[in-house]
């Protein structure tokens, strides 16, 4: 049996409205604090309406994801507002939180940021010991002290930058050095095995 | 909230054994009940990412939360680092608690931040039981106890589902990350050896053990190091003392003791230019035999190392070798077993004919003068102590050195492999500043090579010098002034200082060597001591002949512990019908076919084949009657035939021809100029990829498997050739179990079921015809690819 068989059995078959959804992924929606309202919720997450969405109804969703397009290089702008299912779609994009919202929306989309891009950095270097492929970090993190391992390979220790470190431990815990010349000399003769 | 000041029960709670103390009581008091208590996890951070300890405790009606207050300059333990020690919690600290009725939840997800997670409950919509209402985040975990969250999060679906739970995922398994003896946590729980545990020692009399078939050859080797170093401290002796002194001063007793009269001194002093003179031949005879017997040992036992690892790295399961730490562990590995060897022929009997000379020459130079030996010895430290700062130092620059033409050699790499692209784009000067940028970094780490190189040469070079130097000044004064002794010993203390330096040096860097070998020689053991995950059960059970029914009860599954590709999965293939998967990319399909050809076991729920457990099954039963056609298809290096004949190498020429045939390479072959005996693979001839797919289906016919799976078999093809194929597979499908995943709808028109996957879980299952009736992801799908082409005129 091939397929052609079951052509005719769907008139309701709507490619037009296929093409519709489809265009509508292409399309980038730019959010502002002129269309779109965000609230606090009770159990810790943002709420978003957008008085008029896209088809001049009125759009509200109970929790939104708040992610960096750029986590690194320009965390405040290009903010991708998303629905929280497993595959989730974009709803939204907020080209500058500094421009473009509210302060006190700023600082609640900061605030679902920092929970999602939490990664303590490291202030001081007690100690890295290396032995047999594994690297043991004693550190002062602003998340206070902390004592990890990391594998001794590239991908353990990447520069973002010219003088940036993200170190990623055994489980993918993440570290970050934002600047590692501002270390004194006897901490970055331990780091130097990674520079 | 805590209670100090209520009695602790003598019994801890069965369960919640683990639970500290002030938890236990303060849950009692909320009316927990430990028969009640399905598990307790630990958590690490407070809502607000504080890391501070905590636990979720769950029981088939409530979920209950304690964190504890984070302490400021507390340490936290991450894994690798922590021990049973440091996992436990200090006492009377201060903890907040929450708790939540199951029956109140709708779901509970485990939302990722970028190193970790929330626990999140999604409550019902209190106006509609089946509709979500507001969601909660509960707990907040690092990667650390990801797991954690995981497990709660699957507990809750299934307490919400009213699903059964079954031991399995109730299973503490934290315990068994632990080292049994010393309480560290594994750095990898995947192979269970801990670093500190297997000590050096062991590894050691281990390695030892890889040279005990050689002893002998060693023992000559022993011999001949003694007798370079004995003659190494004959030889000032000869040149000095014995050549100034007894000869050219002609010391009567010498003479008497040769018994010559004292005045042929001439045949003396021939005689002692040939006993020299042959010195100096027995130690280059010596060091010619020493060499040989090198040559000999090591590559013998490099090979039975590296013969040991490659045996043990083709037992272990498919995980081992994509974790990506241990992709470069492997690389490393076959230099690891020269260092080891090395170390071992090279370094260690040198290290003690070294400590032997040493000890020998300083003897001999203090019987011959104590203050002059006590000046030739003083320099002895400096000089090991230039060696010992500086030579590690001056390593390191040339590690960073090694690195830096490393990244500029990948840079030119990745630029040679996307020729295209820069040139397409235009972007070669672009690459030539990027070049650039690369390059500077290696003239700078070169520079700082040379720099040290020669602080180092000239440092270590000034303190030989000067221990000589002085050695001359004091001898000259011991010799004028005090008239202790004469030229001779000085000519001798002289070669004496001159041959310590050497010694001296090798032991500054042999700890070092020792150490990467130790290191060298522990991955080696790492991987040889790896015990699989996917193992042969003992008496394992064999079949003779099998039907090829498959079947999945509940599986979930991920290629991390804590992220399931495939959840719940349930599904049947009668021996000798086909099953088509379909499903958008990264939808889970390639995954159930590693579970059926048990590249992987399941986390939860089992696969089996005709109602044997895959895990009970032998592996001769299971291997031998699976086949895989897959996308990416690999051909070994050698002939055409070898590669078709890869699975039954006894294959004779007729059944590779009739294979051929089949998969319609038969002609494509024939038309290359050396047939089947054409060479393919790396560095063989290049073939297409229809071209290959056939080869690689011609391998499945031979094979003559009972389950056949095709894994996206056509994908890489175009049209014309994926018609052809498609006729081939029909041949090959014929009275087998087959399981085919596709993209094209298309090629599972003959399916008997079809089930559609999507994020892991079973959407739709059912006919072809039952799949377009239900109006679905299968319709929907297939309208796509029928429809929307053809009303653009495509097909």
């Amino acid at each position: 049996m091939g397929f052609k068989n079951f052509e005719g059995a769907d008139e309701e078959f709507n490619l037009e409205q296929m093409e519709a959804e489809t265009e509508a992924m292409l399309r980038l929606r730019y959010l502002t604090g002129d269309n779109a309202t965000f609230t606090r919720t009770a159990g810790g997450f943002v709420s978003l309406d957008i008085a008029k969405g896209e088809n001049g109804e009125p759009e509200h969703y109970d929790r939104v994801r708040v992610v960096r397009s750029f986590p690194f290089t320009a965390p405040g702008t290009y903010i991708s507002i998303r629905t929280t299912e497993e595959k989730s779609k974009e709803i939204g994009i907020i080209k500058d939180l500094a421009k473009d919202v509210s302060k006190e929306t700023r600082k609640m989309l900061e605030e679902q940021m920092n929970l999602r891009y939490f990664t303590p950095v490291i202030t001081k270097i007690n100690d890295i010991k290396e032995e047999y492929g594994h690297a043991y970090f004693d550190v002062e993190t602003t998340e206070g002290p902390c004592k990890f391992v990391i594998y001794m390979n590239s991908s353990s220790v990447v520069s973002l930058s010219d003088v940036r470190l993200m170190i990623t431990d055994l489980d993918g815990n993440r570290f970050e050095i934002p600047d590692y010349t501002t270390l004194s000399a006897g901490e970055l003769k331990k780091l130097d095995l990674f520079l | 909230m805590s209670k100090k000041d209520r009695k602790i029960s003598e019994e801890p709670m069965q369960a919640t054994g683990k639970l500290p103390k002030e938890i236990e009581i303060e849950l009692r008091d909320r009316g927990l009940r430990e028969e009640d208590v399905l598990v307790s996890v630990r958590t690490d951070m407070d809502l607000t990412c504080a890391f501070t300890p905590g636990w979720i405790v769950l029981t088939k009606t409530r979920l209950y939360t304690a964190t504890a207050d984070p302490l400021l300059g507390e340490v936290h333990y991450f894994k690798g680092m922590e021990t049973r020690k440091t996992g436990k919690v200090a006492q009377d600290r201060e903890w907040t608690f929450a708790e939540y009725d199951i029956s109140d939840i709708k779901t509970a997800y485990v939302e990722r931040s970028v190193s970790g997670g929330f626990l999140v409950i999604v409550h019902k919509d209190p106006n509609d039981e089946e509709a979500e209402g507001a969601a909660e985040t509960v707990a907040a975990v690092s990667n650390r106890r990801m797991g954690s969250a995981t497990k709660i999060e699957r507990l809750c679906e299934k307490l919400a589902d009213g699903s059964e739970i079954d031991e399995e995922s109730l299973k503490d398994d934290e315990e068994e990350d632990y080292c049994p003896v010393c309480g560290t946590m594994y750095p990898n729980p995947d192979r269970k050896v801990c670093p500190k545990c297997m000590n050096k020692k062991s590894i050691f009399r281990r390695t030892l053990a890889y040279l005990k078939p050689y002893k002998y050859r060693i023992m000559v080797m022993f011999a001949c190091y003694l007798a370079t170093a004995a003659l190494n401290i004959i030889w000032p002796y000869l040149n000095g003392v014995v050549l100034y002194r007894k000869v050219l001063g002609k010391d009567e007793k010498f003479l008497s003791f040769l018994s010559v009269d004292g005045n042929r001194y001439v045949v003396i002093l021939l005689l002692l230019v040939v006993t020299m003179v042959m010195t100096k031949i027995t130690m280059q005879l010596v060091g010619i035999l020493q060499g040989v017997m090198t040559a000999k040992i090591v590559p013998r036992v490099v090979k039975t190392m590296r013969n040991d690892v490659f045996g043990a790295m083709g037992k272990l399961s498919i995980n081992f070798f994509t974790s990506k730490q241990t992709g470069s562990l492997m690389t490393r590995v076959m230099s690891d077993s020269d260092e080891v060897s090395g170390f071992f022929i090279d370094g260690l009997p040198y290290f003690l004919i070294n400590v032997f000379s040493i000890i020998a020459m300083a003897v001999v130079m203090f019987r011959l003068s104590v203050p002059l030996a006590i000046v030739a010895l003083m320099f002895m430290p400096i000089t090991f102590l230039v060696s010992w700062f500086m030579l590690p130092r001056l390593w390191h620059r040339y590690g960073r050195r090694h690195r830096a033409t490393r990244s500029l050699n990948s840079k030119i790499h990745d630029n040679l492999s996307g020729a295209r692209v820069v040139k397409a784009f235009g972007q070669e000067s672009s690459e030539v500043g990027r070049f650039d940028k690369a390059n500077e970094k290696v003239r700078s780490a070169d520079l700082a090579v040379m720099n040290y190189d020669n602080k180092f040469s000239a440092l270590y070079s000034a303190a030989e010098n000067l221990a000589s130097l002085m050695v001359y000044i004091v001898g000259a004064y011991l010799i004028l002034i005090q008239k202790k002794f004469d030229f001779a010993v000085l000519i001798t203390f002289a070669g004496y200082v001159g041959q310590m330096t050497g010694p001296m040096d090798f032991m500054s860097f042999f700890f070092r060597w020792f150490t990467n070998c130790m290191n060298s020689a522990q991955r080696l053991f790492e991987i040889i001591d790896a015990v699989p995950e996917i193992q042969e059960k003992e008496n394992a059970v064999s079949l003779d002949t099998i039907e090829g029914t498959i079947e999945m009860k509940d599986v979930t599954f991920g290629y991390e512990k804590n992220k399931p590709v495939l959840k719940n999965i349930s599904m049947k293939v009668e021996g000798g019908h086909m099953l088509g998967i379909v499903g958008r990319s990264g939808a889970g399909k390639t995954t159930i076919v590693n579970l059926i050809s048990r590249l992987y076991d399941p986390q939860e729920g089992s696969v089996t084949l005709d109602g044997v457990n895959l895990k009970d099954l032998s592996f001769a039963t299971l291997r031998g009657n699976v086949a895989m056609v897959s996308q990416e298809t690999y051909m070994f290096m050698g002939t055409v035939a070898e590669n078709i004949a890869y699975a039954k190498k006894d294959a004779s020429r007729a059944e590779i021809i009739r294979a051929a045939v089949l998969a319609s390479a038969h002609d494509f072959i024939c038309r290359m100029p050396d047939g089947y005996d054409t060479i393919i693979g790396s560095s063989g001839r290049e073939l297409s990829g229809g071209e290959r797919q056939r080869i690689s289906i011609a391998r499945a016919i031979l094979a003559n498997p009972k389950i056949l799976i095709l894994d996206e078999a056509t994908a890489a093809v175009d049209t014309e050739t994926e018609q052809a194929i498609q006729q081939s597979i029909n041949m090959l499908i014929k009275g087998r179990t087959t399981i085919s995943i596709a993209h094209r709808l298309s090629t599972l028109r003959d399916a008997d079921t079809l089930i559609v996957i999507d994020e892991g879980k079973i959407a739709e299952q059912g006919t072809h015809e039952e799949l377009l009736a239900k109006k679905g992801v299968y319709y929907k799908l297939k309208e796509l690819q029928t429809k929307a082409l053809a009303l653009k005129g495509i097909e």
